[in-house]
């Protein structure tokens, strides 16, 4: 079944054990990269290797690909052309604009590591998660940060 | 001939030698050499690692990875330089060595051993981070089955970003009880006050005096709350909170240039430890060892040029402290480091993850495998030693003997820093330690400043912003941010770049950095 990398965010301590451990293994290009959430917290982003990817639909030279049975999305180094229309196309912003080498950095949940992505493994704190669908639902992730009960986690 | 297999590759398990929690983790090796770090799900973390765990790999394969030995960055051959330092030897009153970070316990005994039968007396740590002043309380042996049997924790400092393997325990610990009550005491907002139950923001540099209102001590007659900008009830809750607590923890984090007197803020924690009955857990980088005398009295005898040759074992100095090396003028200085320098004499030098032996972390002494090999060129400690003379370890430990602290003078030194004038158009910069920002390996080592002060200067987010103090100046990207009271900067310590802007004081001869005005102006 198709896994996905989830963030819990009642977790999450910004440390970015997650980048640090994707740029470590893809000549220090990362894959997940942490945003400011209007000055609330700083948390991971990654790709969310979408069901219908626009970034696919965009790529002009299918250099992205999706594989039917694992769900993960990549992108071929060797066809990329560095157009960035993926980047333009993606609705999480989760590809970086600003190329590295003329082509895009498109997460693949590490599909070279059998034990699953390297930034989950990595994750200081736990936050990060690979789980399928079904597992998902059963998490409730977030639960207590969107509740915004102020005693699981406030802003001093 | 060997056949190369691009499949092949070798895990070679190693326990992290990058601060001490002590993780272990597995570096891959193919026929080329180091591919990058494994997360071992049986290791002591679970697999989990931090950025400086992740950077391994990188620091070992560094482009500026030294293995040769330079001379203001010309080649030196091994021989030449031995017969320098041989001659140098001759006049050992003459020699100082002194040691920081990247140090086995064994390689510190060997230096000893070196001193004593050389006849060098000079023999102080050039570890100047104020964490080395924490290695005492590592008398208290820590796991983070600890965290769970307390009700309240004080937090010193900011260990999901500087120990992010703490957090976990951490954040469950506090999510598992309503009772559980995190305390946390910094100067600015940071990851770890927004999961506190109590967030203690005291003004910059003015530590030491809450965590001695918290031990029930005055010293000085100061108002505390006026001085801190911490109410007096809550101050007195919150030591009521922890004595009344059998099982309650300090876990300290410290910073470069965070604080007025780390000295002071040392002893504070330490008399604060015997008033609540809280073990005091230090969270470091590196333990550092001592001397048989400060730093500072070694720059005395530089100054009267008693001192005219200073070795130094490790990593840091005077590369990451180039304010203090200036000092040392008409000084030749040899100095180990694993990263090349086009200044001084340095010494190629293998990395603690290459060498077998022993570190102190949190769980007590933990070995280093060595099953790594050091890069071509680098070489041991003990090889380095060897080549000048055949010594035996001294396995005495040296203490610089302590004076006690005079803690009313140290309090009133603070309030003069906090209150005195500030020049127009500067601002005050404290250090931050961000695992991530970890020798600058990762490296988008930001300068955060409050927006109020930006308007104010002229500087934009996307802005590149010009520090200049009064021993450099540096560049570095903006991020605006209200975690950061107006008037102050706060930047990653991690870089020499951002070590060398900040100043210094040498109370008790010991090299304390120190929060430090800066000029601040957008480039261009």
């Amino acid at each position: 079944m198709a896994k996905r990398i989830v963030l819990d965010l009642d977790l999450c301590c910004g440390c970015r054990s997650c980048e640090a451990a994707c740029k470590a293994a893809f000549n220090g290009e990362a894959r997940i990269r942490h945003g400011d959430l209007v000055g609330e917290a700083y948390l991971p982003l990654a790709c969310k290797h979408c069901k219908e990817p626009l970034c696919l639909s965009a790529c002009p030279v299918d250099a992205i690909t999706k594989d039917e049975v694992t769900g993960i999305v990549t992108r071929s180094a060797m066809v990329c052309i560095g157009c960035k229309s993926c980047a333009l196309a993606c609705p999480f912003g989760v590809i970086d604009a600003p190329l590295i080498r003329h082509i895009s950095q498109k997460c693949s949940l590490c599909s070279d590591r059998k034990e699953g992505p390297r930034c989950v493994a990595a994750c200081s704190s736990g936050a990060l998660k690979f789980l399928s669908d079904d597992e998902i639902e059963k998490h409730q992730i977030g639960m207590r940060m969107v509740s915004k009960d102020s005693f699981y986690r406030r802003r001093s | 001939m060997k056949k190369v297999d691009p499949t092949f590759t070798t895990v070679k398990k190693t326990v992290c030698p990058f601060c001490s929690f002590g993780c272990e983790f597995g570096v891959v090796f193919d026929d080329f050499g180091v591919r990058g770090v494994e997360y071992i799900a049986d290791g002591s973390s679970q697999g989990r690692l931090c950025p400086r765990g992740s950077a391994a790999a990188l620091y070992l394969n560094h482009k500026l990875r030294s293995s040769m030995p330079t001379h203001n960055g010309k080649v030196l051959d091994w021989t030449k330089l031995s017969k320098d330092l041989k001659k140098a030897l001759e006049k050992p009153a003459n020699m100082a060595i002194t040691f920081d970070r990247n140090l086995t316990i064994e390689d510190y005994h060997s230096i000893l051993g070196f001193c004593n039968e050389s006849g060098i007396d000079n023999i102080a740590s050039s570890y100047f981070e104020p964490e080395s002043l924490l290695r005492s309380f590592f008398r208290n042996s820590f796991t983070v089955d600890d965290i769970g049997k307390a009700n309240t924790i004080l937090v010193v400092g900011d260990p999901f970003n500087q120990v992010p393997m703490l957090s976990k325990s951490l954040i469950e610990w506090k999510l598992s009880s309503r009772e559980n009550r995190l305390v946390v005491l910094d100067s600015i907002t940071t990851h770890t006050s927004t999961f506190a139950t109590d967030f203690l923001r005291c003004k910059v540099g003015t530590e030491p005096l809450l965590l001695m209102a918290l031990a029930g001590e005055d010293p000085g007659s100061i108002d505390v709350s006026e001085n801190t900008g911490v109410s007096s009830a809550v101050i007195a809750d919150i030591a009521k909170s922890m004595k009344a607590d059998n099982n309650g923890l300090i876990l300290v984090c410290l910073c470069f240039a965070h604080t007025y007197d780390s000295r002071f803020l040392v002893e504070a924690l330490d008399r604060l430890g015997s008033y609540s009955g809280c073990a005091v857990i230090p969270f470091v980088e590196f333990a550092g060892f001592e001397g048989n005398q400060q730093f500072g009295d070694i720059l005395d005898k530089v100054k009267k040029k008693k001192i005219k040759y200073l070795v130094n074992f490790g990593e840091l100095f005077p590369f990451y402290y180039p304010q203090v090396a200036k000092v040392l003028k008409g000084v030749s200085i040899y100095a180990t480091s694993p990263i090349k320098y086009k200044y001084h004499t340095v010494l190629p030098v293998a990395l603690n993850l290459e060498k077998q032996g022993t570190i102190l972390t949190n769980r007590g002494q933990q070995a280093l495998s060595g099953t790594i090999s050091p890069a071509s060129g680098a070489r041991m400690i003990g090889e380095i030693l060897g080549l000048l003379k055949s010594t035996k370890p001294d396995k005495t430990a040296l203490t610089v003997p302590k004076s006690r602290i005079d803690v009313t003078a140290r309090a009133k030194n603070i309030l003069a820093k906090t209150k005195a004038p500030k020049k127009k158009k500067t601002l005050k910069l404290i250090g931050e330690k961000i695992a991530y920002d970890f020798l600058g390996l990762f490296g988008d080592g930001k300068i955060k400043i409050n927006p109020l002060d930006a308007e104010a200067l002229g500087l934009k987010p996307t802005d590149i912003a010009v520090l200049n103090s009064k021993h450099g100046k540096a560049e570095f990207l903006i991020k605006l941010t209200a975690e950061v009271d107006p008037g102050i900067a706060a930047i990653a310590a991690e870089t020499p770049e951002a070590k060398g802007l900040f100043d210094y004081d040498l109370t008790d001869n010991i090299v304390n950095f120190i929060p430090t005005e800066v000029e601040i102006w957008r480039k261009g």
